[in-house]
């Protein structure tokens, strides 16, 4: 419905405002239309799916969605599909080495299309045009101007994707008011249409990324209890199943680009009919194969088993079991396939709710983000409290990482944690920021690293360093040091200019599962050495200070202990041994302990000796 | 300084109503979210986004019977977490060394692959920390006395302890999982 009245909209002084869905597959643009949000098409008949694909003309023109569909198998190169998994990526990522037909330019950095018609593209211009075309959309279905935006993403995009979205936005002219996380949008539509209260599973598997979250609604309070997901699984790879199962029975072992682009097409239509169909033919290269719907099962099975592991640990996040929750909902075209249906209800044991369309809930949940967040008289109807998707920490002693917020933790989240120091007159302590999951530095992202200098000389243990980690509503890092005797302060904000990859995160949550055991040893093998050093440190300073008290033998023979321990701590790499070289060595320093005791009790109470003491 | 029971507007006691708290959580950030501010408003969102942090530390602190004891000892003077290490000193003579050697049998069982050996743990040290767990709040719900401060405190240095143990039980179950 075009109308003039609508230009003329008294909330709407600034424009209109959209909620975009920037699919993987399609995108869609909606907006909130007399109090209801609703997807917005171009044309009566035009579809409310923009395919997300973008034909690169030799002329330099550009085509977006349906009509650059129809260009894909001519011309596989010049058309970018599945854009969205290039998002924040460089060359060297394993997602641009999956099965494909799109051409590289190489180079370091954002990963970049060759393209006909001129300069190579990269992901985030890519992304433009399918924006801008929403927008332009928008613009005629309103005949006015929109220029703000709420652009949803997936909840594990990390901050290098995360910026590559906004930077999209922003070249397509539009402001982006939030990243909304798309369970949360879909949640959002649910939620107000209904009036729902309770706990809420959103199962969001689209064409590239697998989102799970748990949310609560309560009072108007949509809070995000924990979210989890795979940032590289989607419908994409039950295509790519198929069609990788119909080479290996042709024996085509080197197909060309074309082929590929073709056979990927073919798996997904064949894919699609078996949701209502039983058996449903591939037609490929005029040779057609029958494909049954058990077949597509087996081929899927293990996607899904990864995408259950994720719902599980989402669950034990939020602190509640799957019958606690008062309804799962599907998000995304995958949730589609049959066998997608019936393994998330046997996953969660009640039948997924689907009443809102998988391909629209996500934009009207957007929608209605934008409404909330630009129209005052709704300023009071619902507040979104989301999460941190990985936990927050710091690089301690012995490269152990000490979590400092942990994954999951609402936002906004401040939170200090108190460090001493290791050595006497340490004047410095390096700050590490890391995320991840994993025990040790190595193996988590690395986002920050500044120095506190200027701690005043004190003996170890006594200097204490305030670390303070604050995350705001934007998901923004800021990290602080101030030692808390001269009140000395270092700040950073952390914004890292790559992030972390879907890959890295991806690994680093496998690589958590894998090496969970190999960790444990690692780090009680860290505690030891630290321990060692410790105590080496101690056992010199007492012997220099307090050495007097030994005989030189003796002196002697504890400093040679000393220093074997030393040596030991760097190459033992058992840490029951070195724990029990530690334990000998406490043993024999025992009486040397003792007289030191006995000497600062001795000074403090005014020169007597202990004997004395216990006789007066 | 605002203590969180304060800033949640609640009477600081041992026995508190988690469904109330959270309510009240979720009344407070309706009004002190980043979110709920006037948009464009810079210094305001900033005010807020403290505001709302300080509100979900309150509420992560208050929600778990271990934190909230370990805050309201706190609150009248002994500071487990300043204790470099964890408030051993605290702990009654040989819980250290039990508690090691209980690890040390879990980490066996991990090893081993031994589900039912480390659930068999676990229930073990669920049990105990509800005992112990029950002793605190008594004790606790006897202060400010002297006394129960006394006797509070070792007895939260142990909670520490098997909250410790019990995380590391819910990352070998997540290992099982995959």
């Amino acid at each position: 419905m075009k109308g003039l009245l609508q230009i003329h909209d008294p909330l709407a002084p600034k424009g209109h405002v959209v909620g975009i869905d920037l699919g993987t597959t399609n995108s869609l643009v909606a907006s909130v239309v007399q109090g209801k949000p609703v997807c917005l098409a171009a044309d009566e008949d035009e579809s409310r799916l923009l395919p997300s694909v973008v034909h690169y003309g030799k002329d330099g023109g550009v085509v977006v969605g349906a009509r650059a569909v129809s260009l894909l198998s001519e011309h596989p190169t010049d058309t970018i599909k599945s854009v969205k998994r290039f998002m924040g990526k460089s060359l060297a990522d394993a997602e641009t080495r999956k099965l494909g037909a799109y051409q590289f330019a190489s180079g370091e950095g954002v990963v970049r299309f060759q393209v006909a018609g001129g300069q190579p593209v990269t992901p985030i211009e890519v992304s433009g045009e399918i924006l801008r075309a929403l927008k332009r959309r928008a613009e005629s279905h309103f005949m006015g101007k929109v220029e703000r935006a709420v652009i949803t993403v997936p909840a594990y995009f990390d901050d290098a994707q995360r910026q590559a979205t906004k930077d999209a936005g922003r070249l397509a002219g539009l402001e982006v008011l939030r990243l909304l996380n798309e369970p949360t949008a879909a949640a959002l539509a649910y939620g107000l249409d209904k009036g729902s209260q309770g706990l809420f599973a959103v199962y969001d598997l689209g064409g590239g990324t697998f989102d799970i979250s748990i949310l609560e609604l309560t009072d108007g309070v949509f809070q995000v209890k924990s979210t989890g997901g795979d940032s590289a699984l989607g419908g994409d790879d039950f295509d790519r199943a198929i069609a990788e199962a119909v080479l290996k029975e042709r024996g085509l072992t080197s197909p060309s680009p074309q082929q590929i682009a073709t056979l990927l097409q073919a798996a997904k239509a064949v894919k699609e009919a078996l949701t209502d169909e039983q058996v449903a033919p591939l037609v490929f290269e005029e040779q057609t194969t029958s494909v049954s719907r058990a077949q597509l099962d087996a081929w899927i099975a293990p996607l899904l088993q990864k995408t259950g592991l994720a719902c599980r640990r989402a669950l034990k996040d939020a602190g509640v079991k799957a019958e606690d929750l008062n309804g799962v909902v599907l998000v995304g075209g995958s949730t589609r396939v049959p066998r997608v249906r019936s393994y998330v209800q046997e996953l969660f044991g009640k039948p997924p709710l689907a009443d809102i369309d998988p391909d629209q809930v996500v934009a009207l949940g957007a929608a209605v983000q934008a409404d909330l967040l630009t129209n005052e008289a709704r300023q009071d109807e619902v507040l979104l409290l989301d999460v941190i998707p990985l936990s927050l920490g710091l690089e301690t002693m012995g490269g152990v990482v000490e979590k400092v917020i942990p994954r999951n933790s609402a936002i906004p989240a401040a939170v200090a944690q108190v460090f001493t120091t290791f050595q006497d007159g340490q004047n410095a302590m390096d700050v590490h920021v890391v995320q991840g999951e994993r025990e040790l530095v190595e193996d988590c992202r690395s986002l920050a690293r500044f120095r506190l200098s200027g701690i005043p000389a004190l003996p170890a243990g006594v200097g204490r360093v305030e670390v303070r980690f604050e995350v705001d509503a934007d998901g923004i890092l800021k990290v602080s040091a101030t030692e808390q005797t001269t009140g000395v302060k270092q700040a950073i904000t952390v914004k890292p200019t790559h992030g972390l990859t879907d890959e890295e995160i991806e690994q680093m949550l496998l690589d958590s599962i894998d090496h969970g055991e190999e960790d444990i040893q690692k780090r009680q093998l860290r505690e030891q050495q630290v321990e060692a050093q410790r105590m080496v440190i101690d056992a010199r300073k007492q012997l220099k200070e307090n050495g007097d008290l030994l005989g030189a033998a003796e002196r002697a023979a504890l400093l040679a202990d000393v220093d074997a321990l030393e040596a030991l701590a760097k190459t033992e790499s058992d840490h029951l041994k070195l724990k029990a070289a530690l334990v000998a060595l406490d043993e024999k320093a025992k009486p040397f302990v003792e007289l030191i005791m006995n000497r600062s009790i001795a000074r403090a109470v005014g020169g007597k000796s202990i004997e004395d003491v216990a006789r007066g | 300084m605002t203590d969180h029971f304060q800033r949640l507007g609640l009477k600081a006691h041992v026995d508190l109503d988690v469904a109330a708290l959270e309510a009240r959580h979720r009344e407070l950030a309706l009004v002190h979210h980043p979110d709920r501010q006037t948009p464009g408003d810079a210094k305001a969102r900033l005010r807020a986004a403290e505001e709302t942090a300080s509100l979900n530390e309150a509420l992560k602190t208050l929600k778990d019977p271990v934190r909230r004891g370990v805050y309201l000892l706190k609150l009248h003077g002994v500071d487990l977490e300043k204790d470099e290490a964890g408030g051993s000193g605290k702990l009654p003579q040989g819980f250290l060394a039990e508690i090691l050697d209980l690890r040390e049998a879990l980490e066996d069982a991990r090893a081993a692959k031994d589900l039912e050996k480390v659930q068999t743990l676990a229930r073990q040290i669920h049990e105990r920390q509800a005992g112990t767990l029950e002793s605190a709040r008594a004790a606790l719900r006897r202060l400010p006395a002297a006394d129960a401060i006394a006797a509070a405190t070792p007895l939260l240095a142990q909670l520490k302890y098997f909250t410790r143990f019990l995380e590391e039980v819910d990352a070998i179950e997540e290992e099982a999982l995959g």
